[in-house]
C-alpha cells in the first residue's frame, strides 16, 4: 500500500519540522536559531518530494522542482542571516538573542 | 486500508488512534523539556533523552505494526529517518553550536538518503552540495569567528556562553511544538484518503529507470518554470549583494596597537541627537564634522 509509505515519509517531515520549530523557540544563540530554520526547511523538502513521488502522477518531478527553489531560498536566507548575525555580533559582542530584547517594543 | 474488512485492519486503525498520538506527544514533550539545555544536572538531561527516544521507538513500533504484513519500504528508510530525527534532536538540544552544526550535516546526509529512496537522486546530490557543502561551511565559519572573538575578549569558561547553556521557555515551546506535531500526525494517519493518486508509480518508475528523471526535471524547470528560475537567480544575486553590504565594516587607519575604531553600517543613532550618528566614508575631519545648525 503506497499510502502507508507516503504516511511514513510525511511523518518524518512533520517530526523534522516540529523539532526545528521547538529549537527556534527555545534556543537563544542566533546561529542555532537559524540552524533550526534550516531544519524546518529539511522537513518541508521531505514533504515536497514524497508528495511529488506519490501524489503528482505524471509530473512526479514537480515536487523536486519546488525543492530546487526551496534550496535557492535557503541559500539566500543563510547568506543574509549570517551577514546580519555578524553585524549584530559586532554591535553587542554577544550572540544572545535576548541582547536585542528592546526590539520587542 | 480503510476498505479491508479484516480484523487486522480494525486493529491497525485502533493502534494509531488520536489518543495514542496525544499520549505519545505528551511523553515526547516532557522528554524534550528535560532534554533541552538548562540549569539542570546532566543526569536529568540524560533521562529526558531516554524518554524522548522511548517515545520515538514506541511510535516506530506502532507504525510498523500498522503496516505489518504489507510491502513496506525496507530497512534503509528506517535507517535514514532514524538518523535524521535523532541528529535533528541533537541539533536542537546540544549546548555547543559547533556540534549543532555538525549534527545538522548528519541530518542533511540522512535526508539526502531519503531523497534517493524517493527517486530524487538529483535533489539528493544538490542537497549535499548546497547544504553540507556551502551553507554549513558558512555557518561553521561564523561560529568559529564568533567563539574565537568571544573567548579572546572575555575569557568565557570552557562550557560555553550562558545563552547556550540555558534555553528560553522550554515548557511553552515544547507544548506548542508537540501540539502542532499531534495535529500533523493525526491528519497524516487518520485523514489519508486521496493522499495517493493511483496509477502513478508505474509512470514514475519508467521515467526514473530510463535515466530521464533529471532530464525531465531540467526540461520542466527551463520551459514551464523559466521565469521562476530567472527570478531565483536574481534573488541569489540580490541576497549576495545584500550580505556584502550588511557585513562590511570600515576600519580606520592608523589606530595603532589599540582596538581600531569600528564603524558598522548602516548607522543607527544612539539617541535623538543627530550628531551622535557616526559619519563615515571619508578620513577628512572637516568633511566628517556635521555643519553647525
Amino acid at each position: 500500500m503506497t499510502v502507508l509509505v507516503l504516511q511514513r515519509y510525511l511523518a518524518v517531515g512533520a517530526i523534522l519540522f516540529v523539532i526545528g520549530l521547538i529549537g527556534f523557540m527555545t534556543r537563544r544563540n542566533l546561529i542555532v536559531l537559524f540552524l533550526s530554520t534550516e531544519l524546518m526547511f529539511q522537513g518541508i523538502a521531505v514533504n515536497f518530494i514524497a508528495f511529488g513521488r506519490y501524489h503528482m502522477g505524471q509530473g512526479f518531478f514537480h515536487g523536486q522542482a519546488f525543492v530546487v527553489f526551496l534550496l535557492v531560498i535557503a541559500a539566500a536566507e543563510a547568506s543574509l542571516a549570517l551577514g546580519l548575525v555578524v553585524l549584530l555580533f559586532r554591535r553587542r559582542n554577544t550572540l544572545d538573542a535576548d541582547a536585542w530584547r528592546e526590539l520587542k517594543g | 486500508m480503510l476498505s479491508l474488512p479484516s480484523t487486522f485492519s480494525l486493529l491497525a486503525a485502533s493502534v494509531l488512534s488520536p489518543v495514542t498520538i496525544l499520549i505519545l506527544c505528551v511523553v515526547a514533550g516532557v522528554g524534550t523539556v528535560l532534554l533541552l539545555p538548562g540549569k539542570r544536572e546532566a543526569t536529568i538531561r540524560w533521562i529526558g533523552g531516554v524518554i524522548l527516544l522511548a517515545a520515538l521507538l514506541i511510535f516506530i513500533a506502532l507504525v510498523v505494526r500498522q503496516g505489518a504484513g504489507q510491502r513496506g519500504e525496507g530497512v534503509y528508510f528506517w535507517l535514514f529517518s532514524g538518523i535524521a530525527v535523532i541528529s535533528a534532536i541533537r541539533v536542537v538540544s546540544h549546548a555547543k553550536p559547533v556540534y549543532s552544526a555538525l549534527y545538522f550535516v548528519l541530518t542533511v546526509l540522512a535526508v539526502a538518503g531519503l531523497f534517493v529512496l524517493l527517486w530524487a537522486e538529483f535533489m539528493a546530490a544538490a542537497l549535499i552540495l548546497i547544504y553540507a557543502g556551502a551553507i554549513l561551511v558558512t555557518y561553521v565559519f561564523v561560529i568559529m569567528l564568533a567563539s574565537q572573538a568571544h573567548s579572546g575578549a572575555t575569557g568565557q569558561p570552557a562550557e560555553g556562553a550562558e545563552y547556550d547553556r540555558v534555553s528560553r521557555e522550554p515548557v511553552l515551546a515544547s507544548a506548542v511544538g508537540f501540539a502542532l506535531m499531534g495535529v500533523l500526525l493525526f491528519v497524516i494517519f487518520e485523514k489519508s484518503e486521496g493522499m495517493v493518486r493511483g496509477g502513478n508509480a508505474a509512470v514514475a518508475g519508467d521515467a526514473a529507470s530510463e535515466g530521464g528523471a533529471v532530464r525531465a526535471l531540467g526540461a520542466y524547470l527551463f520551459s514551464d518554470q523559466l521565469l521562476t528560475l530567472e527570478l531565483a537567480g536574481l534573488l541569489l544575486t540580490v541576497s549576495m549583494v545584500g550580505a556584502v553590504i550588511i557585513a562590511r565594516r570600515y576600519v580606520a587607519e592608523g589606530a595603532g596597537e589599540t582596538r581600531p575604531e569600528v564603524i558598522v553600517s548602516p548607522a543607527t543613532p544612539l539617541d535623538d541627537d543627530p550628531h551622535s550618528i557616526p559619519v563615515y566614508g571619508t578620513r577628512n575631519p572637516v568633511a566628517k564634522a556635521y555643519p553647525e545648525t
